[in-house]
């Protein structure tokens, strides 16, 4: 991670849990590399599996969808 | 043509203390779409907000992002910015660069760049964005409050004085919560029972007022102004609608002494057939059917039996027996009560740290180490040991008392790093009731540091040493054992920087923290609200929205946010009935305009919609012989779930269509 942080995760987050998961995060200053660029969903259901695919076709090194 | 406008806020040194928001500003004139970039020391600010309108007027823009903090705090805000300038609110995209860009970020070229990535994602997704029109929909007024300690009694009085109904929902038999536990109460000492019950009491008569005890809420559905909630009443096994509180069956269930009463913090014994304390609201005992020998025992209806064989009897059954009303019925079973409210408050309180999680202090196993929880259920009339101070060990008085605070507070080793607020209050309390029962023993507390702010706090601490002769010593204990009857502690002494060892003590009282119900993570989830790391309810903003929760509709009070105290409780109780008025002062509210829907035109009537919406939102019609799946908005909770199930593209959340999501992506990676 260190020695190559030029990763572009994209994250698809819920609104409710992951997203204000990751506020906290923020309020908290809890640091954690800046790979990864994370989406606002209104819930996982809307997760369709295009999504990670159109991510990963487009060029990201990885999909994360937390919720 | 889309004409996007950036807006990029330093928030002070927030953002652009981590990120280059010049850079970012000027980068952001170059993705498509975008003809207008600038930044801002304070966007939410009055003059940050007239920027944003004016440069939408002058540039005819027609969408606008904003890089500042994250959505949930302002997006509200900014959405009546870009109205006032004459767009659709819903032309607005936030990209969250304080939250989740310069506060967790270390590097600084990585947070521009990740600011970056952010800025172009929220132009991708606000470039298909359309005008959306909330809908209205009424408010039900009728308040949910979870929870019956000091905070719930207060806020449903409140509410209910307002002409508010209100539902109280409390998991135990009686409502009061641990207040009902304490004898007198800091600074004032008042006797806790006597200023508690007239409110309990008042609960239980107030024409607005439905107290569903033995209760717990199972499910919570809906949005502000229209939450629909399911609540189990547990089997209670006793009809509250006869029975006249004579406890006559108590005194004759055969379990009577043999289990530990939950009241008593398992101090004194109760029956199967209880209720927790005397003045219990209601006083309407509970069966509890882990222990109650009828229910335990086989119902001989289901009982196979051969032929020839008796078939066996229910044992027991005495309480139903000398019930003169025929209240007792044990065929109860759980009731699924099902409601709707507008608001809901949660006042669920707190729990204590345990104290077996200490070693050193004997890990829960000398009986002569008791919590100030104990402690107070000890020192009080109707108390284990009607209000003697005793050595549980033996029964007789000690001599030496010894109070510890901050035992599962500010000790980051045992995971609570937090002051828990009340322990230096009402230890200094205890050693006064020490002092007026045991007018001859040697009290010693040892601290910490002294943290009494409030009201006649310091000095209430200054008169137990002063006037009841309390002996501070500043320094944390070491050790306790046990050692000829009596313990031996050692300590530090960091005033005068010398080790204490004393005999003899007869009676230790640890100061056990304050944390966060067990279930408190759960009962959040069901709610759909957040915890902070400890388990307490997150409050929507620290300081300016103290009783909020991050979802509207939901308020919160007393010490399931944080540890606190009876006058905090109170007060932050009155502060959430203010809010649920403001609330139902609104007849309509506004309802969000993000729900899905579905094109008839590219409708296969396939039903795979209809089956995965978790809210039975969407339904088949048929029009002119042809079939399509339709969503009810009142009831769509805008998940979307039905959008990623739909093959054919039919289903579309609005404000997150496929087309938003899939241009964002592509803008993060490729522009
Ligand atoms: C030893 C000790 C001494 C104290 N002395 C003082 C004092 O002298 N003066 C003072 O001001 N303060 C004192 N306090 C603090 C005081 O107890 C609290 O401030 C007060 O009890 C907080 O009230 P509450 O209603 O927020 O929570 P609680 O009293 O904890 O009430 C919460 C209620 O919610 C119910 N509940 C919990 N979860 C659920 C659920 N999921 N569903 C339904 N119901 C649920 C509980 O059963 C309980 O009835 C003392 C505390 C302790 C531990």
């Amino acid at each position: 991670m260190v020695e190559n942080p030029k990763f572009k995760i994209i994250g698809f987050f819920c609104n409710w849990c992951s997203y204000a998961g990751a506020d906290l995060a923020g309020n908290l200053r809890l640091t954690y590399p800046a790979d990864l660029r994370i989406a606002r969903i209104p819930c996982t259901g809307r997760m369709d599996p295009l999504f990670a695919l159109k991510a990963l076709l487009e060029g990201a090194d990885g999909v994360m969808v937390s919720g | 043509m889309a004409r996007v406008g950036v807006f990029i806020c330093h928030c002070g040194a927030n953002i652009a203390g981590k990120v280059d928001v010049e850079a970012v500003s000027e980068a952001a004139i170059n993705i498509p779409g975008v003809v207008y970039s600038s930044h801002q020391k304070y966007s939410c600010s009055e003059a940050g907000q007239k920027v944003i309108i004016d440069a939408i007027k002058e540039n005819r823009l027609d969408r606008v992002v904003i890089g500042s903090c994250s959505p949930k705090m302002h997006e509200n805000t900014f959405r009546k910015t870009v109205q006032q300038a004459g767009l659709n609110s819903y032309m607005l995209e936030i990209a969250n660069l304080r939250e989740h860009v310069s506060w967790v970020t270390a590097d600084k070229d990585e947070a521009t760049k990740k600011a970056m990535d952010l800025v172009k994602a929220a132009v991708g997704k606000v470039s298909f964005a359309k005008p959306l029109t909330p809908g209205q929909v009424p408010v039900e007024k009728r308040a949910l409050v979870i929870g019956g300690g000091i905070a719930g009694i207060q806020a449903a009085l409140d509410i209910a004085d307002m002409g508010y109904e209100v539902v109280m929902v409390e998991r135990e038999p009686s409502i009061g919560g641990r207040m009902a536990q304490l004898d007198k109460t800091f600074p004032t000492l008042d006797c806790s029972a006597c200023i508690l019950s007239p409110r309990m009491v008042d609960v239980a008569q107030h024409p607005n007022i439905r107290l569903l005890t033995y209760s717990e809420v199972e499910n919570v559905n809906g949005y502000v102004g229209n939450f629909n909630v399911i609540i189990r009443k547990k089997a209670r096994f006793v009809d509250e609608r006869i029975c006249t509180g004579c406890l006559e069956c108590m005194g004759k269930c055969p379990l009577k002494k043999k289990i530990p009463n939950e009241f008593e913090n398992g101090r004194a014994p109760r029956g199967a057939i209880y209720v927790p304390f005397a003045q219990a609201v209601p006083k309407v005992p509970v069966i509890d059917k882990e222990y109650c020998r009828y229910l335990l025992s086989p119902d001989p209806d289901k009982v196979e039996v051969k032929e020839g064989e008796k078939k066996p009897k229910r044992k027991c059954g005495v309480c139903a027996k000398v019930c003169t009303q025929g209240a007792v019925d044990f065929n109860q079973q759980d009731e699924l009560i099902s409601e709707k409210f507008g608001a809901i408050v949660l006042a669920t309180g707190f729990n204590l740290f345990d104290h077996s999680k200490y070693g050193e202090y004997g890990a829960g196993k000398i009986p002569d180490v008791i919590t100030a929880l104990d402690f107070e259920r000890i020192v009080n009339s109707s108390g284990p040991t009607e209000g003697k101070i005793v050595r549980p060990s033996n029964g007789e008085k000690p001599k030496r008392v010894v109070f510890i605070q901050c035992v599962g507070s500010r000790d980051e080793a045992k995971g609570v790093p937090y002051c828990s607020r009340i322990c230096c209050m009402y230890t200094a309390k205890q050693a006064i009731l020490v002092r007026e029962k045991l007018p001859d023993a040697e009290i010693y507390v040892f601290y910490m540091d002294i943290r009494a702010a409030g009201k006649g706090y310091e000095e209430f601490v200054l008169r137990a040493q002063r006037e009841y002769g309390a002996n501070y010593v500043r320094g944390r204990v070491s050790r306790i054992y046990e050692s000829n009857g009596h313990m031996v502690l050692k300590a530090a002494d960091t005033l005068v920087g010398m080790p204490v060892e004393m005999d003899d003590v007869d009676l230790v009282v640890l100061a056990t923290g304050s944390i966060a119900r067990e279930d408190s993570v759960e009962l959040a989830n069901t709610i759909g609200i957040t915890t902070d790391n400890h388990g307490f309810i997150s409050e929507v903003h620290p300081k300016l929205r103290p009783v909020e929760v991050p979802r509207e509709g939901v308020f919160a009070c007393g010490a399931c946010l944080s540890p606190r105290d009876i006058p905090d409780a109170v007060a932050t109780a009155g502060a959430v009935a203010a809010k649920v008025g403001v609330l139902f002062s609104n007849d309509i509210l506004m309802s969000d305009p993000m729900v899905a829907e579905i094109d008839p035109l590219k409708c296969a009537a396939c039903g795979a919609c209809v089956s995965v919406c978790p809210y039975s939102a969407i339904t088949m019609e048929e029009f002119r012989g042809k079939k399509f799946a339709k969503v009810n908005e009142a009831m769509c909770q805008g998940c979307g779930t039905c959008s990623a199930a739909c093959r054919p593209g039919a289903a579309q959340l609005k404000g997150q269509t496929d087309e938003q999501i899939l241009r964002s992506i592509e803008a993060v990676l490729q522009w």
